[in-house]
């Protein structure tokens, strides 16, 4: 099984378990091939890691952890979405935000995935962490 | 870079299926109107380098020692949860 290194622990993971990004992220076009790690004492954080040598790595959160009345609009949402959007993590951890300006929705099917930016919404690409 | 000069009222096509018309020029501003499939995202370009640069940042902003906001985040996040 082929394996990845996060935070000094090795994580396996199955060829099956690789989400495909056709057109990589926004300005990342080289990530194609990622995979999700979970850890327990991450959670419900968990990372969105490149398989490939390019060794890109985000921090994600699954939305609604967060702000529970999140609702992004998209063109096209496919039938098993997984909607995943990156957290810039900050040193002082109250000033970490959230990107829900451009999530990325996975078709949990397929395994494909893609970042969208919404158009005509208020949502941020840097929005702080809720206050309550 | 192809540059075209149009007038309003006439189009360009890109590939087979994304056609651009000059709507409308007034002053410096121009009215664009882009007909595209909806899998093709069309952005202001200012939109999309904002999500490039947040992206950039986020993954910029792993680095070693953010185990421990990590950690803080997510325990905040739990106890709230509860």
């Amino acid at each position: 099984m082929p394996t990845i290194t996060i935070k000094e622990n090795e994580h396996s993971y199955d060829e099956s378990e690789i989400i495909t990004f056709a057109e990589g992220l926004i300005g990342l076009p080289q990530m194609r091939r990622a995979v999700l790690i979970e850890m327990d004492e991450f959670e419900p954080f968990c990372w969105l890691a490149s398989v490939d040598k390019d060794n890109t790595r985000f921090i994600v959160v699954n939305p609604h952890e967060l702000f529970a009345g999140y609702e992004p609009l998209l063109f096209h949402t496919p039938s098993n979405p997984l909607t995943l959007t990156i957290v810039k993590i900050s040193s002082d951890w109250t000033r970490t935000t959230v990107n829900l300006r451009a999530p990325i929705v996975i078709d949990a099917k397929t395994k494909m995935g893609a970042q969208h930016i919404l158009t005509g919404s208020d949502y941020q690409f840097a929005e702080s962490l809720p206050q309550n | 870079m192809l540059v075209l000069s149009r007038r309003p009222g006439q189009k360009i096509v890109v590939g087979n299926e994304i056609v651009i018309e000059v709507i409308s020029v007034s002053g410096d501003g121009v009215r664009i109107g882009i007909s595209a499939p909806g899998s093709t995202s069309v952005h202001r370009y200012e939109v999309f380098t904002e999500i490039e640069e947040a992206n950039r940042a986020a993954k910029a902003a792993i680095s070693d020692d953010e185990r421990s906001a990590l950690e803080n985040l997510s325990a905040h996040v739990r106890t709230k949860q509860k």
